[in-house]
């Protein structure tokens, strides 16, 4: 026979006021543990999908849309800007790489993101198996040549015009890279091909690219970013799919515009991921292109950090309802025992007359409410857990990342402690009462 | 003689709602010997259960001297004194006093336990074998009869062998046969064992049991 015996005799006499209390605990720890979880996880994933890409260019509109599109395969591209930016940035001292990304069509509801060959090298991203998919400026150049030559026939044709013939184009093959995520999910594997669908979202009724289909070539090794769920081709290929513009320009604007042979600036792209030389030079660079008429340049960390600062409200508003939830079940734990104190007087005067303590009889009552605070803690944190598992699949819907739900943090313990605490607060009301109990008016027969 | 239990000049008061001071007890003096077995009888009301608390140290007399196996209970720590009663005094209740939700080997470790007994519940369940509960040890009071719950309380006050036991009315709950046999049982263990035994009653067929009667108006 020991204290902690006759703590659980007391728990299981008041099973149901026991299990009540519990579970109320084990809500309040769940919700905690899922939110700080959930929030730190995402914190993580952005940060970590953000480390490299010092600073991305693209039309103007939203910087936060930009960074999302550009860095996160989230949101819509804001628009287009001229390659000829993309060759200006190369061609800048400040600038160590600038990726062009172009972005329109996805397979299964992963982005097919056209880049170069400089994607894997300019941010350390490592094969897991295959190659990296054959680039050369040359044809992304006749590329673009080639798609402004289905433009003019597309002009001429709803100008009533008889089509100019077009060139014959040497296409390099349509390769692809593809993420972990992707590889894990489509069960795609090297050397097997897919059809793109158009559009950033699948949909059963979205337009197939039957006609250029792409070979996979390599698989990235996980990253545990944004990366792992794009499939990455060669940019010359983006520009072979039908339909894929390279300017910017709506079918009205097109129809009054002459076709111009050797057009300086003769394709666009999404947005262009910017590292530099070194980070002093960073400003200055931001502010001529933000000064520019045709192109917006933001930071991706700064980006996040105002992103996670208005969604951190959310989660302060979440945390507080989870630490409230918390409080009314210390108070229902208090109120509990503190009513089953008029029935246990008889018990505790029978303890005290056996020879236990008033400090004996004070803790076993504290440690009651201790006990239903640490069960409830402990079922809230595998419970937390849980909720997270259970909320994978709508937060990758949502952001395309996942959260590892078995992965514990130090904050755990914390909001573990903090219960022990509460529990401790809670019992100590109805400890004080059980310590006053008179003894031998208790102990009297009642008729 | 040995004297076990000793009171010399002990009285008591309580205050009434109406605030008058009302003297409940008052023992001029009282002293019991080694195994020696006394009925303490007296009217309904008279203090009869005042005095077994004042001598359990569980409750504390307004004036007077008690000495329990010599020592003065009122002169500890009130933790000294709860350790000391669990030690040196056995409580037979009259309506036995068990815990609900405790089995009967349970509530008999229970007086161990606070008496820091550590002979992991040999005792105990010898005891409960000895008053012919043996095959009841991990029943529950509720699924005993009263006969039976009051020789689990036996068995708990003699648990940490005292040298005195208090027993308030023992038999006040139970009918004719099963008094007869707590009875015989609570006399012979504390007989076989030399135990101190200080019995409180108002019963006329209790008191025949006895060798010594005391009537409480001749203690003032």
């Amino acid at each position: 026979m020991n204290l902690l015996k006759i703590i659980l005799k007391n728990m299981r006499q008041r099973a149901l006021a026991t299990t009540l209390t519990t579970i109320s605990v084990a809500l309040a720890v769940a919700l905690t543990v899922a939110i700080l979880h959930i929030k730190h996880g995402m914190e993580n994933r952005f940060e970590q999908s953000a480390i490299g890409y010092e600073m991305v260019v693209g039309a103007k509109g939203s910087p936060l849309q930009l960074v999302l599109n550009t860095v996160f395969n989230l949101d819509i591209s804001p628009g287009n800007i001229p390659w000829s930016l993309v060759e200006k940035l190369r061609e800048d001292r400040r600038v160590k790489a600038a990726v062009p990304f172009s972005v329109g069509d996805n397979y299964h509801g992963f982005r097919i993101i056209g880049t170069t060959d400089q994607f894997g090298e300019a941010f350390g991203y490592k094969l897991a198996e295959g190659r990296w998919f054959n680039f050369s400026e040359a044809a992304l150049r006749d590329a673009f040549i080639e798609a402004n030559e289905h433009a003019h026939e597309r002009i001429a044709e709803e100008r009533g015009e008889t089509p100019p013939k077009p060139a014959e184009h040497h296409h390099e093959a349509s390769e692809a890279v593809i993420g972990a995520t992707v590889a894990e999910q489509t069960g795609l594997r090297v050397g097997q091909t897919f059809i793109a669908a158009h559009g950033l979202e699948p949909s059963p009724n979205a337009e197939q690219h039957t006609d250029n289909p792409w070979t996979i070539v390599g698989i990235l090794a996980p990253t545990h970013t944004a990366v792992d769920r794009g499939l990455y081709i060669n940019l010359d290929s983006f520009y072979h799919i039908e339909g894929h513009e390279v300017r910017d320009k709506s079918k009205a604007e097109a129809k009054k515009e002459e076709p111009k042979d050797n057009d300086p600036d003769p394709g666009q792209v999404s947005s262009v991921a910017v590292k530099l030389r070194s980070p002093i030079l960073a400003l200055t660079l931001y502010r001529e292109i933000n000064d520019s008429d045709n192109a917006m340049a933001a930071f991706p960390a700064v980006e996040i950090r105002k992103l996670f600062s208005i969604v951190g409200n959310i989660d302060h508003i979440l945390l507080a309802q989870a630490i409230l939830i918390g409080i009314v079940a210390g108070v229902a734990i208090a109120v509990s025992i503190y009513n089953s104190m008029s029935e246990r007087r008889r018990e505790i005067a029978i303890l005290r007359a056996l020879g236990a303590r008033r400090g004996t009889i004070f803790a076993v009552v504290v440690l009651e409410a201790v006990s239903i605070c640490a069960i409830g803690a402990v079922a809230g944190v595998i419970g937390g857990h849980i909720i997270v598992f259970l909320a994978n699949a709508a937060l990758q819907r949502v952001s395309g990342f996942t959260v590892s739900a078995f992965e514990f943090q130090t904050v755990e313990l914390i909001v573990v402690a903090g219960c022990i605490i509460l529990g401790a607060l809670a019992g100590l009301g109805p400890a004080a009462r059980a310590y006053r109990t008179e003894v031998a008016k208790n102990l009297a027969p009642t008729s | 003689m040995n004297a076990i239990l000793e009171l010399r000049g002990v009285h008591k008061s309580f205050r009434e709602a109406d605030g008058n001071l009302i003297e409940v007890i008052r023992v001029k003096q009282l002293a019991l010997g080694t195994g020696e077995q006394t009925a303490l009888v007296g009217q309904s009301g008279s203090g009869k259960s005042t005095l077994l608390n004042l001598i359990a140290g569980i409750l504390l007399p307004d004036g007077g001297e008690i000495l329990v196996n010599g020592t003065n209970p009122t002169q500890l720590s009130e933790a000294a004194r709860d350790r000391f009663r669990a030690a040196n005094i056995g409580y037979v209740f009259q309506s036995f006093n068990l815990l609900q939700g405790f089995t009967a080997l349970e509530n008999v470790l229970l007086g161990q336990m606070f008496a820091g007994g550590t002979n992991g519940g040999d005792r105990a369940v010898k005891l409960l074998e000895i008053v012919g509960l043996g095959k009841r040890l991990h029943h529950k009071p509720r699924a005993m009869s009263v006969g039976e719950q009051q020789r689990v309380a036996i068995a708990r006050a003699l648990v940490n062998a005292p040298p005195l036991v208090l027993a308030d009315e023992p038999t006040g709950s139970l009918d004719a046969k099963n008094s007869e046999a707590v009875l015989e049982l609570l006399q012979q263990i504390c007989a076989d064992n030399k135990h101190t035994l200080l019995l409180v009653t108002h019963d006329a067929a209790v008191m025949k049991r006895f060798d010594k009667v005391i009537q409480l108006e001749e203690l003032r």
